[in-house]
Parts: C-alpha cells; structure tokens; sequence
C-alpha cells in the first residue's frame, strides 16, 4: 500500500512538471485512436481511409477542444457512410445537429464522453464508462453517453449491413430509408444498454454523494450491479444477443479500473474520521471529517564518506 | 525590481479570468432577465430547428402511407399531435434552460464579485507607491 501511495505521488510530481505536453499527449490519443476505429469498422471511403488520416486529426485534436473533436470524428463518419448509404448518412448527420443544438448549446464540456463511450465498447469495458461519470462527472452526463451508446450501435448496424446497403436492390429511396430507420432504432439491445448505462451513472452518482463511509466502494459494485440488472431485465423480456462471458469478463475489468480510479481521485482513511459538532448565530454544524491518506515522497540523498580521507584529516589533526 | 505581491494578485486574477471568465464576463454584460431571455430565444430557435429536423425524417418515414391514403382528416388529427409534442417539449426545454441559465447568472454575479475585489486590490497595490511618492515630495517643499 506504501509503495502504491509513493508511486502516486511520483506520478502526481510528474503530471505537475509535465502537465503542459501531458494533456495535448493525452488528446492527441483519444482523437488518433477514434479516428482510426472510424476507419477501420467503418471505412468505406478509400480516400479517407489513408493511415495518416487519424494521425493527422489526432494533432488537430491536440490543440482543439474535445467537443470540436467529436464533431470533426462525426463529419469523418458521416463521409464514410454517404458512400454507402446515403440515407444512413442523412439520419447520422440529423441525430448530430440535434444532439449538438439541444445538448451542446448549452456547453457541458463533456464532449469527450462522445468518443470516449464507442471506444470503450471497442475495447470490451464499456461499463466503466457509467462507474467514471458517476464518480467524476454530473448527472447531465448520462445524455452523451447515452449518445455515445447509439453511436456504436450505428456504427456496428452500418459495418454488418454495410453488403446490403450499397448493393441493395431496393430502388425506392423511402422503402430503404424505412428499412435503415426501423433498423437503427429498433434496434432493442441498443436501447437496453443506453437505459443500463444512464441507470449505472444515476446510482453511482446518488451513492458516492451519501455521507456513509466507503460510499465510492459501495457506489461502484452498486452501479455494476445496477448495470447488470437492467441488462438482465431487457435479455429476459426482448430475448437480447447478450454473451454472458465477455460480458462478465468486462464487468470485473471495469470494477478493477474503477477502483484503480478511486485510489488516483479519492484515498481517504475512514478509520481516522472526526466527527465535529459546532454552532453559529444561525446554524448547527454536525461535521464529518475524513483524512486523505498522503505520505510525502522519500527523498534518497546518498552521502559518500571515503574512509582514506577521513584517515588523512586524522592524521593531520 | 520586481513586486511579488503585485506579482501574485496579477496571477491570480489572470487564472480566475482563464478558469471563470468564459462564464462570468458575457453574464455581467447583461441584466439577468435580457441575459436569461437571450438564451431562452437561442434555445427556442435550436429546438424549433431540431424539431424540423425530426419531423422532416418523420414524414420520409411515413412518405408511402401519406401518399397511398391521403387521408386529410388522419393527416390533420397527425398534425394535432406532432403540435402538441412540440409545444410539451418546448415548454420542458425552455424551464430547463431558464433553470440552467439562472442558476449561472447567479454563480456568473458572485463570481465578478470576487474578480472586481481582486482588481481593487491589484489597483491599490498601484497606487500605493505614487502616494508615498506625492508625500515626499510635498515634505521636500
């Protein structure tokens, strides 16, 4: 446990040095990377689907906001499928405007929950997504994960069906606009996993404010087990795909993360709380205080005493 | 030579202008019901527009049954509800925005509080050295 609090504050040390070309680091990833898992689960574009096209938009994305960066991430997708479907491609783009004109007008600053969501559903931990917001975020948060879970269902309904689409054989454009549409959003698993999702941030967000103790720890396996529940709820009453395997697998990797999470952002010592009680010209105060655990980092200074000249000053003296 | 505690209130300021200042300088340009009713305007074109949006994938949606019954009496009774949807929907936009804005002209008017004291601070820490300046001066005479 020492050496992990030690490490933390190394990495603490490091961040607070390096902060100025950590945070571009960081962005540069996260835009590289979802630029990349466009092209390659959705790349029908050959010009777009050049290598150096995500690392191009991840240094845009170093400098720029996250938000512009979901929306560049959004026309990059919408040029993808036009090339299918032009339909698909018109629906995608109404679904952005009216996210970013409802949402993002009012301007959250979480635009990062966009990219950040599909990508975790690509890595196979997509339920840490509910436990990191609950811990860190608000509760207006629930809507662009929410979001960010369409879009990975969108893209995973355009790249199996991607044969169909452009050589279908439906010539009227509104029999295959109707065909897309009931696909999209009729699409069950997709809504049970946006309701499991917006239902984990909400239970993880109540519980980590409750003043009981270890109320992070609790927070957690409550909103996994929240998660799982309403999964649980939609395979029994729509028959979903679920596999019960990597699903369980993403769940106790999600926990650890979570956990990993909860040791960076909230290492408290409960068996250390006072509990004060106070009063002024207008207020009782019943006051709970938790001690953060910090240890100071070791500072190793070695001294070199040489034994020869210790031996000439004594003779000298 | 450097004044460090000039130094430190310019820093100060310079950080809250960078962290706060998105915020608090547009609100302190208005009264709070013009700055509230701005963004409750902004917010009633963003939602009519999403809603065009919505209604246009609708009917696209709906395009053959339209067009094979062309029903005027099923359409009107359609457009009775797509009205009554919009204006619920527009009613619950508006309080939420009115809500959120509010509560950040509030936090926007605490906020320029805090940053006008810090000026004033930062302003006498420039006077202070021409007045000690004036008074030698007027000893000298």
């Amino acid at each position: 446990m020492m050496g992990l609090l030690v490490f933390k504050e190394k990495l603490k040390q490091l961040y607070g040095k390096y902060n100025r070309y950590m945070i571009p680091a960081v962005k540069f990833l996260l835009g590289a990377s979802s630029f990349f898992l466009i092209s390659s689960n959705v790349g029908f574009m050959a010009r777009l689907k050049n290598p150096l096209v995500p690392v191009v938009m991840g240094l845009v994305a170093a400098v720029v906001p996250c938000g512009v960066t979901a929306f560049f991430a959004g026309c990059f997708l919408i040029a993808h499928v036009s090339q299918v479907s032009l339909e698909a491609a018109l629906i995608i783009a109404v679904f952005m405007l009216v996210v970013m004109m409802l949402y993002y007008g009012f301007r959250p600053g979480d635009g990062y929950l966009l990219l950040l969501t599909p990508m975790m559903f690509f890595l196979r931990v997509p339920y840490v997504i509910p436990l990191f917001v609950g811990l860190s975020g608000s509760l207006v948060s629930i809507v662009p994960v929410s979001c960010g879970v369409c879009i990975y269902y969108i893209m995973m309904y355009l790249k199996q069906n991607a044969g169909v689409l452009a050589g279908s054989t439906m010539s009227e454009m509104a029999e295959r606009f109707i065909v897309i549409v009931q696909s999209l959003f009729g699409n069950q698993l997709m809504w049970v996993m946006a309701a499991a999702f917006a239902a984990g941030v909400l239970v993880v967000f109540l519980i980590r404010n409750l003043s009981v103790d270890y109320s992070w720890s609790i927070a957690i396996i409550a909103g996994v087990i929240t998660q799982l529940v309403v999964i649980f709820i939609g395979d029994f009453y729509f028959n979903l795909p679920v596999a019960i395997g990597p699903m369980i697998l993403g769940i106790l990797v999600s926990v650890v993360l979570a956990l990993v999470y909860q040791f960076f952002v909230f290492a408290v010592d409960y068996t250390r709380t006072e509990y004060l009680q106070y009063q002024d010209d207008d207020y009782y105060y019943y006051v709970k205080a938790v001690p953060k655990i910090t240890v100071s980092q070791p500072d190793v200074k070695v001294h070199r005493i040489s034994s020869r000249k210790s031996s000439r000053h004594e003779k000298s003296n | 030579m450097l004044n460090e505690e000039k130094i430190r209130i310019m820093t100060g300021i310079a950080m809250f202008e960078k962290k706060a200042g998105r915020d608090i300088l547009p609100a302190s340009r208005y009264f709070k019901s013009d700055y509230v009713g701005g963004r409750m305007i902004r917010s009633f074109i963003f939602y009519t527009f999403s809603s065009m949006l919505c209604l246009a994938l609708w009917v696209l949606y709906q395009m053959e049954d339209i067009m094979s019954t062309m029903d005027v009496t099923a359409l009107l009774a359609s457009a009775k509800h797509v009205a009554l949807f919009y204006a619920a929907g527009l009613l619950v936009y508006l309080a939420v925005t009115y809500w959120i804005y509010s509560r950040r002209y509030e936090r926007a008017s605490k906020g320029m509080k805090i940053y006008q004291a810090k000026l004033r601070r930062l302003e006498k820490k420039y006077e202070a050295p021409s007045v000690q300046g004036e008074n030698e001066e007027e000893r000298r005479v």
